[in-house]
């Protein structure tokens, strides 16, 4: 090493030894800390609500939701048609929409988008149970080729899924991997933002998209820290190096509320507990028995007392804030006394349950304990057995447990996601009936629900599968749950849509600080 | 050569190592139940999926075939490819790992500047004041949890004070230097990149001293016991009796012979970094080998945990060889056997 690297490598301790100065962000910067680095940024590839952050930023789709509705509207696509028998859907593509390398949206990225989705065939394509084929008409027309028909599909087009790709990355493309490893970091969109750049386990910073069509966003740049700790994320929020912070726990919400920078936002959402009875596995196989332990639940009691009121009652399967949901639908209470005399009309006694769970939600523990300590009281013995999640879900897949608490979330806003995941005894164990429900009546119901267009009869079709199910309760339907997070008061603009968990409008929010 | 006749049993060891561990850890891996391909295409995905992610990752052949695949590629350095991030498992080793050793030797010597001294003062000064001090302060180190200590740190040094930053590795708005060993502190310097330097060293102070502070308990009491054994050796004894000087006679014969038996401990102490480096890294959103694993046991990312549990144990043997070498270094009278 020469002289005047030593004489530099002095000034830099030098300048090391002056005091940190504020590490305010900017005014056009947002800095969002979370605990967990997204898995991937590829749409193709993507399922978690971590990475759809990402992929709902960086890139637009046909449709959208608008604002906090969960009806789509359009976003690339300006107008679609339907033939009447719901095979054929034409859209017209809006001009104007530019990818972020400038070069323009049109059907051929549409087409290029979807054939890649369709090929990787990994989670995101399961959206799409029917799509044939999709046709370019012209530059600004496409056309979708359906082999059924299939209700929920113009909803299923707004989904992170669904995303136009700009077909320039396959110059990434390596080894065949239609530029999976490249998009698994960056991002080639027409959305208001940007991969870039991604350090792995540390922050991602993304960029507005110069050739964005849509008014030019306030935010300069959004920063997706990692911060694995909860007490470190909540120590970045009240120092201001954080604007917003996500999984924060009940308790910690509350002390947050305290400071008069910090907003909590807490905000209903369709993110579901329940708990699945193993219908195939007596004596949970006998209704009665099912009846008797949906009475034995002390629902407002997990609300209050768990959930710190953060949540409300489930009201059939179908959740509230989506169309399908029955405001007057049955709800089990508490009630001992029925539960005993359902129990002792089974003629089943002497009852042992196992009920297997796993941290990944941290209010299984808790409710499983609530759940033990009331069957206690109809003279249920209900074990609790902790596992590690992927091991939950294998056991759950297979039909090897009593009881299991799940959470559920829908990818898009129709009461399919809910109804013919449950109850089609067609999609038993881990795509989604995981109480092994099997009534050909309900079956019947729900199918015939997802392949009809008619949006009127589709929902008598689902209330009245709604009533036959829960009649039979196949399930314990404990929750709804809030949304959480923490901002600063200074954050402005955020929209909260109940189908965009962890997904923020970057594009329209703004910081007054 | 003496040398030759250490290092190259160990070499083969060394293979033997990474054969047994790729073995349990790949049997492990299929014995916890879970499935992969369910984690990938997600819960809710349809059977024809879930084979398809199947095939594509080669989980529908045969076990065998699939570890005669993985040993093959291992040869080739190909630790496969994570199934959480799709990337491959070597590069996010070699994106991790600098993170984890700049962390970690920056600890190391923390720990070594001031526990050598505190040992030495301590036997120096046997059941004074500060001999008290140290003891004190050396179980404090020993027994203290480092999540608990580190959070103190953070409250007191970032939120409290705003003195020191409390995550990461550089502060937001300052480009990493261009990576040339991986450690921040040598390539901004090499870059004459003096922002990022400071950001960097202003990063790691919080993490480092967390990290040191255990291992410094730990070599303070050992530098402690052998001074106080070497303190009584007949030649210091007759070094005093000649009239040397205290300094000197602490610093060239004591504290010289005081510390072959610490080559060993200091092995260790870089072991206990590693899995320090855990928690540490997971409190101070430190990007490196620690929280990529967590994160991929919490994930079952079996490449990633496969590819982290060879890393580890070459590096184990490694450092088990240079502690032997040290040692020979050391002590002439090894060499000879």
């Amino acid at each position: 090493m020469n002289g005047s690297k030593w004489k530099s490598i002095g000034i830099a301790l030098l300048l090391a030894s002056t005091p940190l100065s504020g590490a305010l962000a900017a005014q056009d910067v947002l800095v969002l800390a979370r605990a967990e680095d997204p898995p991937t940024a590829d749409p193709g590839f993507e399922i978690s609500n971590s990475g759809y952050t990402l992929t709902y930023a960086a890139y637009e789709r046909l449709v959208a939701y608008k604002g906090a509705s969960t009806e789509v509207g359009p976003e690339l696509a300006e107008s679609w048609t339907a033939d009447d028998a719901g095979l054929v859907w034409t859209f017209k593509i809006a001009a104007g929409h530019k990818f972020d390398d400038g070069s323009p949206v049109d059907a051929a990225a549409v087409k290029f988008s979807f054939d890649r989705l369709m090929k990787l065939k990994a989670g995101p394509s399961d959206a799409f149970p029917v799509l044939k084929e999709v046709e370019v008409v012209d530059p600004q027309t496409v056309r979708f080729h359906l082999t059924a028909p299939f209700a929920p599909f113009i909803s299923t087009l707004a989904v992170s899924g669904a995303a136009i790709v700009n077909p320039k990355v396959m110059e990434h493309e390596k080894d065949g991997d239609m530029a999976k490893a490249w998009l698994a970091e960056h991002s080639a969109g027409s959305g208001p933002y940007r991969i870039a750049s991604w350090e792995r386990n540390q922050s991602i910073v993304l960029d507005r998209n110069e050739h964005y069509s849509g008014s030019q966003p306030a935010l300069k740049q959004v920063v997706i820290r990692i911060v694995g700790d909860v007490s470190a994320r909540r120590l970045q929020l009240t120092n201001g190096d954080a604007d917003i912070i996500e999984q924060i726990p009940l308790d910690q919400a509350e002390a947050l509320q305290k400071d008069a920078s910090v907003v909590v936002e807490s905000n209903p959402s369709m993110y579901v507990n329940y708990i699945y009875m193993n219908n195939r596995q007596p004596p949970l196989d006998d209704a009665k028995v099912r009846q008797a332990i949906s009475y034995a639940v002390d629902y407002q009691g997990i609300i209050d007392g768990i959930m710190l009121g953060q949540a409300k009652q489930m009201r059939g399967a179908v959740p509230s804030g989506m169309w399908g949901h029955d405001p007057q639908g049955f709800q089990y209470s508490y009630d001992i006394e029925k539960a005993k005399a359902l129990l002792a009309e089974s003629g089943k006694g002497d009852i042992h349950l196992t009920y297997t769970f796993s941290q990944a939600d941290p209010a299984w523990e808790p409710v499983g304990l609530a759940l033990q300590a009331s069957l206690a009281e109809i003279g249920v013995k209900l074990d609790l057995q902790a596992v590690a999640d992927t091991t939950k879900r294998e056991l759950v897949a297979n039909g090897k447990f009593d009881m299991a608490p799940g959470a559920w979330t829908p990818d898009f806003a129709d009461p399919y996601m809910f109804m013919n995941y449950w109850f089609d005894a067609g999609k038993m164990g881990g795509p989604g009936n995981r109480s092994f429900y099997n009534n050909s009546k309900v079956t019947g119901l729900v199918q015939e629900a997802a392949s009809i267009v008619d949006e009127a009869k589709r929902k008598a079709l689902y209330i009245e599968a709604q009533k036959l199910s829960t009649d039979d309760a196949p399930y314990l339907y404990i929750m709804e749950k809030n949304d959480i997070f923490a901002r600063r008061a200074a954050v402005k603009g955020y929209v909260y849509n109940p189908m965009l968990i962890q997904v923020y409008n970057f594009g329209t929010m703004s910081k007054t600080e | 050569m003496a040398i030759t006749r250490i290092i190259l049993p160990r070499l083969i060891l060394l293979l033997f190592v990474v054969l047994g561990v790729a073995v349990i850890t790949f049997t492990i891996s299929h014995l916890i139940p879970g499935d992969p391909a369910r984690m990938i295409a997600g819960d809710r995905a349809s059977a024809e999926t879930l084979e398809n992610v199947r095939r594509n990752l080669g989980l529908d052949r045969p076990v065998v075939e699939q570890f005669t695949i993985y040993i093959g590629n291992l040869l080739q350095g190909d630790l496969g490819t994570s199934l959480r991030t799709n990337r491959p498992v070597a590069a996010d080793i070699r994106t991790f790992l600098p993170a984890t050793l700049e962390l970690g030797t920056v600890a190391l010597f923390i720990a070594i500047c001031l526990g050598v001294p505190l040992g030495v003062l301590s036997a120096v000064y046997k059941d004074g004041p500060i001999d008290q001090v140290a003891r004190t302060v050396s179980v404090c180190g020993i027994s203290m949890p480092v999540f608990w200590f580190g959070l103190i740190l953070i409250y007191v040094f970032y939120a409290k004070f705003q003195i020191l930053p409390g995550s990461g590795r550089l502060a937001m708005g300052i480009v990493a230097p261009e990576r040339i060993t991986g450690f921040l502190l040598i390539d901004s310097l090499l870059q004459g990149r003096f922002d990022a330097f400071r950001s960097a060293l202003y990063h790691i102070i919080l993490p480092g001293f967390v990290l040191a502070f255990a291992n410094m308990g730990v070599i303070t009491r050992q530098i402690r016991a052998s001074m106080l054994d070497v303190l009584q050796e007949d030649y210091i004894r007759t070094a005093r009796a000649s009239g040397l000087r205290k300094g000197m006679i602490i610093f060239n014969y004591a504290l010289r012979n005081a510390l072959i038996p610490s080559i060993t401990l200091l092995g260790l102490a870089l072991g206990d970094l590693l899995y320090g480096a855990v928690l540490t890294e997971t409190i101070f959103a430190w990007p490196g080998m620690g929280t990529y694993v967590v994160t991929s046991i919490q994930t079952l990312d079996f490449p990633a945990i496969m590819g982290f549990t060879i890393v580890a144990s070459v590096g184990y043997v490694l450092i088990n060889l240079l502690v032997d070498l040290a040692y020979m270094l050391a002590d002439p009278q090894i060499r000879e056997v």
